[in-house]
């Protein structure tokens, strides 16, 4: 018997059903009276390169064709489709221009066309004639660090766009005396790890609609992830008061970060202004979702550790150098992150991490799930168990004993963990895999098929807080019949964050779920809220709504108290009813006093007043007063074919540490899709480019990633140890499914052949070139 | 020709159009008839965002079918499964195993899903799996979707 | 070029076969025949302009797979992927071209795509190409002149390239009866996907001696081909370890791939020979 009405409910999705029918609305759905349709021109020939010549003329006589937007139209100004200026004062950098003179990555857009049809506009793009300066294109950081190299930005010298503040000392951050420490240790593991440019690859490609309207409102819909700061943004970009700007957020067809900010509302608002009174829709191709939207960042990721030969880690040490892209975005934020969960996950002696980003010539690296801790995963999971292996030690005991706990400095150094479930999550987990038994099955196989087994653990966060700025408010507004309005800007991606949100708001308030409408997606409606990142949907938009709720009930039990002539403290609400303690037949209904309080509160024969006018509206503004991290192993057993390299994924086992699971099935279906997003980065996601920097694989054809039959059997495993700072208990889950599933299929692949591959992804070729070079000694 | 006159059948109603030759079904569907709820997710026939039924069982992708072939087709979208506003078992099953995230795929995934169980009354998860590629989803993993699959296929099976 | 938006062309819909005749006959290389539409729609969204197309969708009877024991195997120019892969009898008999076409593309593209279309398609890549070349038989062609019929030996003529004439169409993949026993193994990165490489055997046994083998594979050069040094090996033998390995050598030794993005020369060329020796294990089995 639970102790909720609606937390922890397998309930439906609250929009499953019109998802269901294709009747929930995407912003390529819409369809406004007078639209018209906007092409965003793009340099598609070159990845770096100087626009000589742009005549628009042939492209604006194509019939149909509204108007032609060149660089410098509706706005010449500077912005940054990243959201962190607005979070934390970094020195973030705006560099991007509507349409640009200077190419900085293929797929950089140079001009807009505003046409009647699509057709139309797609028609005029063909006649655009441009002509180029081809420049020297720099596609890995150590190529744009050389000192002959093109400047990207003369603010950023070396085009070193982002490093660790200066107030850290050399730029690093993490304890002790490394170089110290590592004199200690019995054995070192060291080596640079690549990670590949992987893509987020959401399901709906990114669409825009636009009207600048007739009482000088510009409305965006988008399905940003983040609507009340890309207000923000284009409220300062267009010189607009914040409340002339108005972003609708349409249904989000996936976020996974690639909609962490801002990706073409600027251009499409730009063609709106451009034709006022008419609503201008921009529908990206597929093709352009690689070379003109952001990335993972891809880079080199150097770590060496030290230990003693009983396991104790001594040092470890850790270097990340990523390829930024062309543009700034979210520069200062993987750069510093990717380490945070490196500090966070074990005991080592001494720690040091360093990051740094250089611009390249490729499409922008922003925000992808994990958000700097899948490319950590990557490197420390293997560094871990190179050790382990070393040293004759089983991965998971070692990081039984090893792993941080509470108490212990988290991933934020001076803020210890008040909850660890790892310990949970590694035993049950191995339990349910059958670690130790398939340990000792694989440890000596003949044949060339191979099994392996490989673990990986991680934590991550459940919020911003500390680094960046938190702050969710929240409007609960009761209706005569006691119904609530939760006014709120949380986003959900498909996450499941609206229904769990409900659910807290239904509890919270003592009403059942049909008895709560979550009113959002409406940037006038609701107050501020950051977005849907860093996995904080559920701990943000949650204790707002709880905090609101608690200011209704209080509201109510006052008004019930002066009802009943006695105090607060001697009332309980129960199934929305109000009553004394200990008499339950003698109630107040909540619909009678909020119904009193709108419009019932006179008494026309005697004109005396009833019970409290006023309607019960109750705010919040919740300000983060913690993190809660949240911890997961994740089990991985693969099969390696060891003369053709082929590698298959046979059983996958996730345990995650989540707190309480307000919505399982969403919690659920989080982890098993972060498993196919960590899984295929570990084997076969990358984006490729030839040597002049023009994208291979800007397809599905031949980006490709894990298919339903690809997939292994998946088990999700909930530890629910209730965290003291998370509303309900619940941590987070959005990020966290992506990240162990990198390390544990790298461990996994190890474990069958002996050998590590460093280098993203590790695909057949590179299984097999690793075993040849071993001497096929199997 | 550069336009031709046609009439499909979408979800049990005729529509007599002229359309241009270059048009697929998918922008016929979506723009000339008004029906959103077949998506465009890659165009290229790699997604099956974009799948829609032919005589209520046959996958096709609307975005590689030129509209001016499909004269007399009998087309279902995903808006046409429920009857009398009850959900077909399909959608029913997607519902309740949470097979469902940010809904985008969802349309052309359950319409594979009915083609599937049309051909596979009693599917096994290899079958289920098999079937299902060239529907791609990034959310779920396919696990619950899977699962979802199994769930219907019961739920059609019982009620024969 | 869109993968939303077609670029503009002319479209022509005959009503029989002489009428597409005629059609080809005026328009030759400025029309592209349509089939099934899942690889000339694509390429147009990639880029390709096309003035006139040249769609079969209703010329009657072109769709047939009609398979007599004496016979053999016809296959129509409309025939789709899922027709082959639903043919009992195609499994049993052309178990190649069987598994090639039940592999190729997703369930959607199945029911469109045609097996003539993809060895017109002419890719190295081609999963039916290298099951017909396997199998052998003849594209049948037809042109103002009447039909002629070219054997699969000979079709593929350059990389994407055939020997049909821009004023014909090919109406008819036809494969001789009691071709052997055939098998037909791809690899790719993901399941669904374009094959990094792909081989197909035919056997013809007599007992457990290979009296002759047509072993053909895919990704390796300009088209499909042939290992013939590898057949040779295998003439008049059984197949047994040590032959296996010969084989194996053998087609290792006559590859000659290149890197792509979905693979490298190197492995093509290192798992060449594997992928051949288990093509023909399978088929066997």
């Amino acid at each position: 018997m639970s102790e909720f009405s609606v937390i922890g409910k397998r309930l439906p999705k609250v929009d499953a059903q019109e998802k269901v029918v294709g009747r929930s609305v995407f912003a390529a759905d819409l369809d406004l009276p007078g639209m018209l349709y906007g092409k965003i021109v793009r340099c598609l020939k070159y990845a770096h390169a100087k626009v000589t010549k742009l005549d628009l003329s042939e492209a604006a006589k194509v019939p149909g064709v509204v108007k032609v937007l060149a660089p410098g139209d509706v706005s010449s100004k500077e912005y940054n489709t990243g959201v962190l200026d607005l979070l934390v004062p970094m020195g973030d950098l705006a560099d991007q221009y509507l349409f640009t003179g200077w190419v900085k990555h293929q797929g950089d857009a140079i001009a807009g066309i505003i046409a009647k049809t699509e057709e139309a506009a797609e028609r005029a793009a063909e006649k655009v004639i441009v002509e180029y300066e081809p420049l020297p294109v720099y596609l890995t950081a150590e190529e744009s660090m050389k000192p002959d190299a093109i400047q990207f930005h003369p603010e950023k010298p070396g085009n070193r766009a982002c490093t660790l503040p200066d107030q850290m000392p050399n730029n690093a951050y993490g304890w002790g005396d490394v170089d110290e420490a590592f004199k200690n240790a019995d054995i070192i593991v060291e080596d640079t790890f690549y990670v590949p440019k992987v893509k987020q690859c959401q399901m709906e490609p990114h669409a825009y609609v636009a009207l600048y309207d007739d009482r000088g409102r510009l409305n965006c819909w988008t399905s940003t992830q983040m609507p009340k700061l890309v207000q923000a943004k284009l409220s300062r970009f267009f010189n607009l008061p914040m409340n002339q700007v108005k972003i609708n957020q349409t249904t989000v067809g996936g976020g996974f970060g690639s909609r962490l900010g801002m990706v073409a509302e600027p251009e499409t608002c730009a063609m709106a202004m451009a034709v006022r009174g008419r609503p201008v829709k921009v529908q990206y191709l597929r093709e352009e979702d690689w070379i003109a939207s952001e990335s993972r960042h891809p880079g080199k990721y150097w770590m060496k550790m030290g230990f003693k030969n009983d396991g104790t880690p001594v040092a470890c040490d850790a270097k990340f150098i990523s390829y930024k892209g062309g543009y700034y975005t979210h520069g200062s934020g993987v750069v510093f992150t990717t380490g945070s969960w490196l500090i966070g996950m074990y005991k080592f002696g001494a720690c040091r991490y360093k990051g740094e980003t250089y611009y390249t010539n490729q499409a922008p690296s922003g925000a992808y799930r994990g958000y700097g801790n899948p490319q950590t995963n990557w490197a420390m999971e293997q560094m871990v168990d190179r050790a382990c292996a070393k040293l004759g030690i089983d991965p998971v005991e070692w990081r039984l004993k090893w792993h941080k706990a509470v108490g212990d400095d988290s991933s934020i150094l001076g803020m210890p963990y008040k909850s660890c479930g790892l310990d949970a999550c590694l035993n049950e987990g191995a339990e349910t895999f059958g670690w130790k038994e398939k340990r000792q099955r694989y440890a000596n196989q003949l044949g060339a098929k191979r099994r392996g087994i490989g673990v990986a653990v991680m934590n991550h966060c459940s919020n911003a807080s500390p680094f960046l700025l938190e702050h969710t408010a929240c409007t609960i507004k009761m209706n005569q019949d006691a119904t609530a309005e939760v006014i709120s800007n949380c986003s959900d991606l498909g996450t499941g964050g609206h229904t769990a949100l409900q659910q807290i708001a239904a509890e919270s308030l003592g009403l059942r779920m049909e008895d709560v409408h979550m009113k959002v997606q409406d940037s006038d409606a609701a107050g501020f809220d950051i977005g849907a990142h860093a996995s904080r949907t559920v701990h943000m938009g949650g204790w707002a709504i709880i905090e609101a709720a608690e200011k209704v009930k209080a509201t109510i039990l006052e008004r019930a108290a002066k009802h009943f002539e006695i105090n607060v403290e001697d009332l309980v609400i129960n199934d929305k009813k109000i009553h004394p303690k200990g008499s339950p037949d003698l109630f107040i209904e909540m619909k009678t006093i909020c119904d009193q309080g709108i419009s019932n509160f006179v008494d026309f024969s005697t004109g005396k007043t009833i019970g409290v006018p006023g309607q019960i509206v109750e705010h919040s503004s919740h300000f983060a007063a913690h993190n809660a991290p949240p911890f997961a192993a994740t089990f991985v057993e693969v099969e390696v074919d060891t003369e053709t390299g082929e590698l298959k994924l046979i059983e996958a086992v996730t345990a995650h540490d989540i707190g309480r699971a307000i919505h399982p099935p969403s919690v659920e279906g989080q982890l098993e899709g972060g498993f196919q997003q960590g899984a295929g980065m570990a084997m076969m996601e990358e984006t490729y480019y030839d040597k002049n920097g023009l994208c291979l694989n800007s397809n599905f054809t031949d980006y490709k990633m894990l298919g339903p039959s690809d997939m292994p059997k998946v088990k999700i495993i909930l530890v629910e140890e209730p965290d003291p700072v998370s509303p309900y208990g619940a941590k987070s889950c959005g990020e966290s499914g992506l990240v162990t599933p990198t390390g544990a299929v790298a461990n996994a692949v190890f474990n069958a052949i002996g050998v590590q591959i460093s280098e993203g992804p590790i695909t057949p070729e590179k299984i097999l070139m690793a075993i040849k070079e071993k001497d096929g000694a199997f | 020709m550069k336009t031709r006159s046609i009439t499909i059948y979408v979800n049990g109603e005729a529509y007599s159009l002229n359309v241009a030759v270059n048009r697929t079904l998918l922008q016929v569907l979506r723009e000339d008839l008004g029906m959103p709820d077949t998506k465009y997710g890659c165009g290229t026939g790699e997604c099956g965002a974009c799948t829609v039924l032919i005589d209520g069982k046959k996958s096709i992708l609307a975005c590689l079918s030129l509209a001016v072939l499909m004269d007399g087709a009998k087309i279902t979208t995903v808006a046409g499964l429920e009857t009398e506003g009850k959900l077909h078992p399909v959608q029913e099953a997607f519902v309740n195993e949470g097979a469902i995230q940010c809904g985008y795929c969802t349309p052309g995934m359950v319409m594979k899903s009915v083609s599937i169980l049309a051909k596979y009354p009693k599917p096994t998860e290899e079958d289920i799996r098999r079937e299902l590629e060239g529907n791609i989803c990034r959310c779920t993993g396919y696990v619950k979707i899977v699962q979802a699959i199994q769930k219907a296929g019961d739920a059609l099976a019982s009620t024969c | 070029m869109s993968s939303r938006i077609l670029p503009e062309f002319d479209l022509l819909v005959p009503q029989s076969i002489p009428e597409a005749v005629e059609m080809l006959s005026k328009y030759q290389d400025k029309a592209a025949v349509l089939a099934g539409g899942t690889d000339l729609l694509v390429l147009m969204k990639s880029g390709l302009k096309v003035p006139y197309i040249v769609s079969l969708s209703e010329v009657p009877g072109l769709d047939y797979v009609l398979y007599d024991p004496n016979d053999g195997l016809r296959i129509g120019a409309m025939a789709t992927l899922a027709q082959v892969a639903d043919n009992a009898d195609i499994k049993k008999n052309y178990a190649a071209l069987w598994e090639s076409a039940a592999v190729n593309g997703t369930p959607q593209t199945r029911n469109r795509a045609t097996v003539v279309g993809n060895i017109l398609r002419a890719s190295p890549a081609g999963d039916c190409c290298a099951a017909a070349l396997a199998l052998g038989g003849k594209v049948v062609l037809q042109g103002a002149a009447g039909k002629r019929e070219v054997d699969i030996d000979n079709f593929w003529v350059a990389y994407r390239t055939t020997a049909r004439q821009a004023f014909e169409f090919a109406v008819e993949y036809k494969i001789p009866a009691n071709v052997g026993k055939s098998a037909f193994i791809r690899m790719t990165r993901a399941d669904q996907d374009l094959s990094k490489l792909n081989a197909a055997v035919c056997l013809n046994m007599s007992g457990n001696v290979c009296q002759g083998a047509r072993l053909a594979i895919g990704c390796v050069a300009p088209t499909t081909v042939r290992m013939k040094k590898a057949e040779e090996i295998l003439k008049g033998k059984e197949i047994t370890d040590s032959v296996l390995k010969e084989v194996e050598e053998a087609v290792k030794g006559e590859v000659t791939p290149i890197d792509d993005v979905r693979s490298s020369a190197w492995y093509r060329k290192e798992v060449s020979g594997i992928l051949m020796k288990r093509t023909i294990q399978k088929a066997c089995a």
